[in-house]
């Protein structure tokens, strides 16, 4: 009995000396391939191993990767057609799928995708094949980075497209290619930057193939959806195991996201910010990646930039920091709006500018900066960019609200969560503001790391705090965690209708920050667009 | 009055919002005058357990588990044994629930050492119990109706002489079988509620500041809080279950 393979992420029925059954479209075609298959590898995936571009060279297929290396050339023709068909089919229906969802004024962004992988299940690999593309994975900052990457794109010219709306799943990704290509599968633009959730990374690096990937970190992080952050470690490196020429943008500061480099056989260059730009030295209260990863044994640190990022060391078995190629060695200039960063790139000093505050951001810039400068973007066209960078979609958004605007900071674990109230502590006016806590899917459903988040934080900013609004699905949970942090209650109250809560908010006096969970910034974008202007989320 | 807790491994257990309920139990009692002393016990120190009212143990991840037993079994697991047997108030949640159990019996049969502080025992399964749930505190456990978050996907079975903390009104509780929901051994409470347990059920965290209190001095009268907020989030969620 030979072994199950699949053929273009098919099922093959079932395989003899020299053919291949494939079901495409309710038929099985028989596909006579000279190809001796005693050198099929279990559970070989023949799809992966088609290494030719089917656009550019439809006439010749070679297949490689089995025990021997034994390519042989099949007969061309009906391989590459019912393959093409599949493509033409699985396209259309995406478009149309995708035209009617905004005839009905929705996304659109991942339905199409979802429907059109069913039709063609390797429809993203033929897609991204001829698209130089950079794909952003990890916890926090996934799509910061990727707007980055964008401006310095746009900046160095380069014609390209990317999955902005957040529909970072392999249907979002799909639906983007094929918005992107023709019906036959050509690509229309030469790069993609692509933001990649990492639980689905798994399965998107294999498709994808990236010349790119950065790992932005790894927190705790909707532990009902992820669990431990270990698995979503091993999701992201199963993932990069199918794509060993990808060349790796890893934090070399984040403990868990570097160890990606000791067992995969990619390129690595790492970034980081260096103990010469960190503040503290202690180690941190709450940490996600407190024992080494190799060795188990409890890590040491030279310095801590926030959460388990710093200077770490194993005592024990030597697992240390890498040495950064791209190195943040001092942050000379900390605003509300902006921070400047000295930064080493390969050797060379540059003062760079990045338009947004907080120290996350800086990693953020760090990262897109070196996966930029991998993507063949000059170093200093990159850095120009990250000074001209504007963000949106609720990351720092501005927002023309009230007497002091306001500003929308998305909330989604105690790691993002306590970056956004150190950046509070930092500025020094005094503000309102509005945290907003649901607990749908997107969100998460679990919502108990409100707790591990330091809201205490705001008792050291209590002259400056004039108002705390809760809302959301689960403002009431909230109002407890206000509550026990130390919120005073005359300054406490809550609001579930976002309309009379931007009423509210819109007669504050002083700056309003609002800090939201997913599906709440979704929905308070909606509000705040319609009086304020902005764009809708998919543009 | 004062209470001293000892809240142990939050290096480690601490991956639900468990700072949460030791948030709580402190602000609890300054709101009501009540010292408060809390001792952070890391992996790797030690403390007397004679010297604390009360012992927290929180929930964890898979990974740290193999170090946590090598600490616990250089001698902690002996005096948490004792100081259960002397009544001290303990309260346990998810994984620290299940740690003070025999053992832990993996779905293909590797069998894990535990405390053995409580008759329990908990056996892994390919299913994960996760969820909003909601279950009735049992009358010697102060009989309130309690919510929280569930996320495990070990099966836990009492032993005779343990009795279940609650009964599972909406949810999975310890097993997904017989409506059993955490375990009260003396003064033991054992959970697998997260969530955090204690700012969102105020009456059963008034409870255990009680048993413990009274532990201590003897009897304890408590001051009522106002409890809006916590009531709201209570009854919020307790609505939707």
């Amino acid at each position: 009995m030979l072994p199950p393979v699949n053929v273009y992420g098919k099922k093959v029925l079932n395989v003899s000396s020299d053919t291949i059954n494939i079901p495409v479209f309710f038929r099985t075609f028989n596909i006579k391939m000279t190809i001796n298959v005693s050198h099929i590898l279990p559970d070989a995936n023949i799809w992966s191993d088609v290494a030719c571009p089917l656009q550019t060279r439809p006439s010749y297929v070679k297949i490689t990767n089995y025990a021997e290396r034994k390519s042989a050339g099949p007969e061309p023709g009906i391989f590459e057609v019912a393959m093409s068909i599949s493509v033409f089919f699985a396209c259309l229906l995406c478009r149309l799928l995708r035209g009617a969802a905004r005839l009905l004024h929705r996304g659109g962004t991942a339905m199409p995708g979802r429907f059109a992988l069913k039709l063609c299940p390797g429809l993203l690999r033929v897609l991204a094949r001829n698209v130089q593309t950079v794909a952003i994975t990890g916890t926090n900052g996934k799509t910061t980075s990727a707007r980055m990457v964008e401006e310095a794109f746009n900046e160095a010219g380069l014609d390209y497209f990317a999955n902005r709306s957040g529909a970072n799943l392999i249907s979002g990704i799909t639906t983007e290619f094929v918005l992107n290509s023709t019906l036959t599968g050509k690509p229309r633009k030469k790069y993609a930057v692509i933001e990649c959730d990492e639980a689905a990374a798994r399965r998107v690096f294999g498709e994808l193939r990236p010349k790119v990937a950065v790992v932005t970190n790894l927190f705790r992080d909707q532990l009902d959806r992820y669990g431990e952050v270990t698995h979503t470690l091993e999701n992201i490196r199963e993932g990069l195991k199918k794509t060993p020429d990808t060349v790796l943008c890893l934090n070399a500061d984040c403990s868990l996201t570097s160890s990606l480099s000791l067992d995969l056989p990619n390129r690595c260059v790492f970034y980081g910010i260096d103990g010469t730009a960190a503040k503290s030295r202690t180690k941190p209260e709450i940490s996600d990646a407190t024992h080494c990863i190799r060795c188990k044994t409890e890590y040491e640190y030279e310095y801590v930039t926030y959460g388990h990022l710093g200077g770490f060391y194993c005592p024990k078995c030597g697992y240390a920091r890498h040495r950064a190629d791209v190195a943040v060695t001092d942050i000379v200039e900390h605003t509300a709006d902006r921070s400047t960063a000295v930064m080493d790139v390969h050797g060379v000093r540059k003062v760079v500018t990045v338009n947004l505050p907080a120290v996350y951001n800086i990693y953020n810039a760090a990262g897109a900066l070196t996966a930029a400068v991998e993507m063949g973007v000059p170093a200093d066209t990159a850095a120009a960019a990250l000074g001209a960078f504007k963000c949106g979609f609720g990351r720092m958004e501005k927002f023309d609200l009230g007497a002091g605007g306001a500003r929308m900071m998305l909330i989604k674990n105690p790691a993002g969560c306590n970056q956004v109230l150190d950046f509070l502590r930092e500025i020094s006016d005094s503000f309102t503001l509005a945290v907003c806590l649901n607990d749908r899917s997107a969100d998460g459903t679990d919502i108990s790391w409100i707790w591990d988040a330091d809201f205490e934080k705001l008792r050291d900013m209590d002259r400056r705090v004039k108002k705390v609004i809760v809302s959301g699905d689960r403002a009431a949970d909230m109002l407890v965690r206000m509550k026990y942090a130390g919120v005073p209650e005359e300054k406490l109250s809550m609001e579930t209708d976002y309309e009379k809560l931007l009423d509210e908010l819109a007669r504050r006096q002083e700056p309003v920050f609002i800090m939201p969970t997913y599906t709440a910034m979704l929905e308070l974008r909606e509000h705040l667009i319609k009086r304020c202007g902005g764009a809708e989320f998919w543009e | 009055m004062e209470l001293k807790i000892c809240h142990m491994y939050p290096d480690v257990l601490n991956l639900y919002g468990d700072r949460g309920n030791m948030i709580c139990l402190r602000r609890r009692l300054e709101w009501r005058g009540i010292g408060c002393e809390i001792k952070r016990l890391p992996i790797g120190e030690t403390a007397s357990l004679a010297d604390y009212d009360m012992v927290f143990i929180g929930g964890g991840q898979d990974f740290e588990q193999q170090v946590l037993l090598e600490d616990l079994h250089r001698g902690k697991d002996a005096e948490i044994r004792a100081a259960v047997e002397d009544g001290k108030t303990f309260l346990t949640i998810c994984g620290g629930y299940q740690m003070l159990g025999n053992y832990y019996e993996t779905h293909d049969g590797v069998r894990c050492d535990f405390i053995g502080a409580v008759d329990l025992y908990t056996v892994g399964s390919d299913t994960r119990m996760i969820g909003n749930y909601k279950y009735r505190c049992l009358p010697e456990s102060g009989g309130s109706v309690v919510v929280g978050f569930e996320n495990h996907s070990g099966k836990t079975y009492l032993g005779r002489g343990v009795s279940p903390l609650g009964q599972v009104l909406s949810g999975f509780g310890n097993n997904g079988e017989d409506k059993t929901e955490g375990a009260r051994y003396k003064n033991v409470f054992g959970t697998y509620s997260h969530g955090p347990l204690l700012p969102k059920n105020p009456e059963l965290c008034d409870y255990i500041i009680k048993t413990a209190l009274t532990r201590k001095y003897g009897s304890a009268e408590l001051a009522p809080l106002s409890d809006g907020a916590e009531e709201l989030a209570h009854e919020t969620m307790a609505d939707k279950l």
